[in-house]
C-alpha cells in the first residue's frame, strides 16, 4: 500500500506508440503508462500497467523552459521563465498533462514531481530513455510529501490578474500559498484589491511582485538562491526537516548555486539528477540561517535538511 | 557583538560616510571574515605618489609591436622611481618575499586588441622571480576564460606560472568565496550578492594590479580601481541598467573589501595602448591610441585621477563628448555607441574615483599627488 502511495506522486508517461515498442519502454524502466484507448489491451498483454489516456480530463500545461529575449530591454536582465508551479499551487487538485517537444520531458517530469502534481507527460519518443532515467531518480528520492512552506499567503480571487501575480512571485522565488482568508502564520498576507495592494498596482505584475518582495524583505525569505536566475525553488517541511526542490529551467547545467534557507539546519543531504557523488559544499548553519552550495546541477536537485 | 556582525558593521561605516557625497548611493552590506591589515596595500606604501614612464619606442603604433627591452627598462625605472632605490631588485623586494603567493590581476576585457600586454606581464613575472618568488607561486588571473584564451600569456612566462580564470563558463560561481561578498540590490535583481574570487581570500598573500588605460561607457574610465574591483568579484554587470550605472559607488565599495584591499600592494598601469572610446572593449581600431606610457604606484586613486586626464584629453582632441558629460542628449540605445564617440549608452560615472578617495583608498586631489615623470 505504501509503495502505491509513493508511486502515485510520480509523473505518468503518455506513450502514443504501439506495443511493438514495449522493449524500449521496459528498458527505460517504465512499468506503468498511459496509452491510446485502443492500445490498452495490447500494452497490458505486453506486461504493463496501462491506462487509457484522455486529454479532455486533464488540463494541458505550457511547455516549461526559458526564453532569452535579447531584444527586450529588462531592468533586471531576468530571462523569461515558463514555469507551471504557480498553476499547481493555485489548483493542486486538478489533473494535468504536458505535451512537450524533444529535450523537455525531464524538466516536465521534475516540475510535476516537485509540486506533487497529478501530471502525465507526453514526450518526444526520442526522450523516452531520459524520461525513464528521471523517473528512476524520482523513485529513489521519493518520500511521503511534506506540507508546502511559504512566506506569503495570497487570497485568490481566481482572476487572470492574480494568476499573473502568482506567476511572477513564483518566478522570483517568492514562496506563496493560495489561501482562502488571511492567516497570521504567514509573514505577509496579500489580497489584491485591498488598500495595501490595489488592483491598479497589480496591473503591472512584475512591479507588483517587487513591491511584495520589499514588504516581505529579503531577510525574512525562507529561501534565496544566488548564482542563477533560471532555477526555481519549492520548499516543503514540517518544522524539523525541510525538503527543497530546485528546478533548472534552462538547457544548460548550473555550475554552482548558493542557497540560503531561513532557520538553522545542521544536517543537509543533496541528490542531484545525473550528477555522481553530489554533495553540498561550504555548509554553514548559524545566526538563524543555513547556507550551502550545490556544486553542479542539471535539471533537478533535491536537498533534505534536518535539525 | 558577534565578530562577524562587527566586521560587517565596521565595513559599512566608511561607505555610509561616503554616501553623503551622492544622493542615490545604494545601501551596501559588506560581509567578510577578514580583518584589515595594519598597513593595507591600498593606498599602500606610497600614497599620493605616481611614477610615470613614457617611452616613445615602447610600441610601434602601426604594427602594435611592443619592444620588450624597452618595456623592461620602463618597469625598472618606474619601480626605482617609486621606491627611491638604486637597484630594481630592492624595489621589488619592498613588496614581495620569496614565500608570497602572488596574484597578478590582468585586464583582458578588450582582448585580443587591448589587454594587460603579455610583454608587461612577462616582465613582472621575471622581476618576481628575481626576488625569489617561484613560478608555481604566481597566478595570472582574470574572470573570463574566453577572453584570456586569446592572449596566450603562457608564451611569455616560465613554465609553472598559473594562468587562471574564475569563470570557464559565464556565470559559474564555484570559484568565488561564498563567505566574502557585497550584498546590494540595484534594480530589483534577485541575486544581490557579488562574491570575491576565492583564490584572493584563500590563497594569495599579495596582488599586483595591471590595468590598461581605457575609456569606459559606464564608469567613465577604467583603470586601477575598476580592474581590481569589478575584476575580482562575481555578478557585477548587474550594476548597469538602462542609462543608469552604479559604478559611482560600487567600484570603490568592492575595492574596500578585505582581504582584497590589504593584499593589493602594487599598481602597474599598462598604458602602452589605450582606448579612448567604446571601452572597456576595443572592437574597432579607430578608437585605440598609443599613450606609450606606464604608471607605477600603490595608490589606485592617484593613478586613476591621472588617467581621467589622459582619456578625457584624448576625447577632447578627437571632438568627442567629455567623460564628465551627463547630458541625456548623448544617451542613445542601440549600436550607435560602437561607432560614434559622441553617443553614450549610459551616464558615465568618472566620479567613482573621487568616491573611492572618500573611502580611504587614495588621494584624488591633483594638487596633492606627486607625479614623477620619466622620459625614456
Amino acid at each position: 500500500m505504501l509503495s502505491f502511495l509513493l508511486a502515485a506522486l510520480l509523473p505518468g508517461l503518455y506513450w502514443d506508440q504501439d506495443a511493438a515498442t514495449a522493449d524500449a519502454v521496459k528498458q527505460a524502466g517504465v512499468e506503468q503508462l498511459f496509452v491510446a484507448p485502443d492500445q490498452v489491451a495490447a500494452w497490458k498483454s505486453a506486461g504493463f500497467e496501462a491506462q487509457a489516456f484522455d486529454s479532455s480530463r486533464r488540463v494541458k500545461l505550457p511547455v516549461p523552459g526559458v526564453q532569452y529575449r535579447m531584444d527586450v530591454a529588462s531592468a533586471t536582465r531576468i530571462p523569461w521563465i515558463d514555469a507551471n508551479g504557480w498553476r499547481f499551487a493555485r489548483h493542486s487538485d486538478r489533473p494535468y498533462y504536458y505535451d512537450v517537444p524533444r529535450g523537455k520531458a525531464m524538466l516536465a517530469a521534475a516540475e510535476a514531481y516537485a509540486y506533487g502534481a497529478d501530471a502525465v507527460v507526453h514526450p518526444d519518443p526520442q526522450d523516452l530513455e531520459l524520461f525513464g532515467r528521471m523517473l528512476g531518480f524520482l523513485r529513489r528520492i521519493d518520500q511521503p510529501p511534506l506540507p508546502a512552506m511559504a512566506n506569503i499567503g495570497i487570497i485568490d480571487d481566481s482572476s487572470a490578474q492574480t494568476g499573473e501575480v502568482l506567476n511572477l512571485l513564483a518566478r522570483r522565488n517568492l514562496l506563496f500559498r493560495v489561501i482562502p482568508a488571511p492567516d497570521p502564520k504567514f509573514d505577509l498576507n496579500v489580497k489584491i484589491g485591498d488598500q495595501d495592494y490595489p488592483r491598479s498596482e497589480a496591473a503591472n505584475p512584475a512591479a507588483f511582485s517587487m513591491t511584495i518582495r520589499q514588504k516581505l524583505t529579503d531577510e525574512k525569505r525562507l529561501v534565496r538562491l544566488f548564482g542563477s536566475d533560471v532555477v526555481l525553488a519549492r520548499l516543503t517541511g514540517d518544522g524539523t526537516r525541510l525538503r527543497l526542490h530546485l528546478i533548472n529551467y534552462s538547457d544548460r547545467k548550473v555550475e554552482g548555486l548558493r542557497i540560503r534557507v531561513r532557520g538553522e539546519y545542521p544536517h543537509g543531504r543533496l541528490a542531484a539528477f545525473d550528477v555522481k557523488n553530489a554533495e553540498l559544499a561550504d555548509y554553514a548553519a548559524a545566526d538563524g540561517v543555513t547556507e550551502f552550495t550545490i556544486p553542479e546541477m542539471n535539471v533537478y536537485a533535491v536537498i533534505d535538511l534536518n535539525k | 557583538m558577534e565578530r562577524r556582525k562587527f566586521l560587517q558593521a565596521a565595513a559599512a561605516a566608511p561607505v555610509a560616510l561616503a554616501a553623503e557625497l551622492h544622493s542615490d548611493v545604494p545601501r551596501y552590506r559588506v560581509v567578510s571574515r577578514f580583518q584589515p591589515s595594519a598597513h593595507p596595500g591600498i593606498p599602500g606604501l606610497y600614497p599620493a605618489t605616481v611614477a610615470r614612464v613614457h617611452a616613445e619606442k615602447s610600441i610601434e603604433a602601426q604594427s602594435e609591436k611592443i619592444d620588450t627591452p624597452v618595456v623592461r627598462e620602463m618597469i625598472s625605472r618606474g619601480m626605482r622611481s617609486l621606491t627611491g632605490d638604486a637597484d630594481a631588485r630592492d624595489s621589488w623586494a619592498r613588496f614581495f618575499l620569496p614565500a608570497d603567493i602572488v596574484g597578478i590581476k590582468v585586464n583582458c576585457s578588450g582582448a585580443p586588441n587591448i589587454m594587460s600586454a603579455p610583454e608587461v606581464v612577462g616582465e613582472i613575472v621575471r622581476n618576481l622571480g628575481v626576488v625569489g618568488v617561484k613560478p608555481e607561486q604566481i597566478w595570472i588571473y582574470e574572470r573570463f576564460q574566453n577572453q584570456v584564451d586569446t592572449v596566450h600569456y603562457d608564451r611569455y612566462v616560465p613554465a609553472g606560472v598559473h594562468i587562471w580564470t574564475a569563470e570557464r563558463s559565464r556565470g559559474a560561481i564555484l570559484s568565488y568565496d561564498p563567505k566574502t561578498y557585497v550584498d546590494v540590490n540595484f534594480f530589483g535583481e534577485d541575486d544581490t550578492r557579488s562574491n570575491l574570487i576565492r583564490l584572493i581570500s584563500e590563497n594569495f598573500t599579495k596582488i599586483i594590479n595591471v590595468p590598461n588605460m581605457k575609456d569606459h561607457g559606464a564608469a567613465g574610465v577604467t583603470g586601477c580601481l575598476k580592474n581590481i574591483a569589478y575584476g575580482s568579484f562575481s555578478n557585477v554587470a548587474r550594476s548597469h541598467s538602462g542609462f543608469k550605472s552604479n559604478t559611482y559607488s560600487f567600484i570603490g565599495t568592492l575595492a574596500t573589501v578585505e582581504p582584497l584591499r590589504s593584499r593589493t600592494v602594487l599598481q602597474i598601469m599598462d598604458g602602452l595602448r589605450g582606448v579612448w572610446h567604446g571601452g572597456p572593449f576595443s572592437p574597432t581600431r579607430k578608437f585605440r591610441f598609443f599613450p606609450k606610457q606606464m604608471m607605477f604606484g600603490t595608490d589606485p586613486v592617484a593613478i586613476d585621477r591621472l588617467l581621467i586626464d589622459v582619456i578625457d584629453g584624448k576625447r577632447k582632441a578627437e571632438n568627442a563628448t567629455s567623460v564628465w558629460d551627463r547630458s541625456m542628449a548623448h544617451i542613445k540605445p542601440g549600436n550607435g555607441y560602437d561607432d560614434n564617440p559622441s553617443i553614450d549608452r549610459l551616464v558615465r560615472e568618472p566620479g567613482h574615483i573621487e568616491y573611492a578617495s572618500k573611502l580611504g583608498l587614495g588621494e584624488y586631489d591633483i594638487r596633492k599627488i606627486q607625479v614623477r615623470n620619466i622620459e625614456l
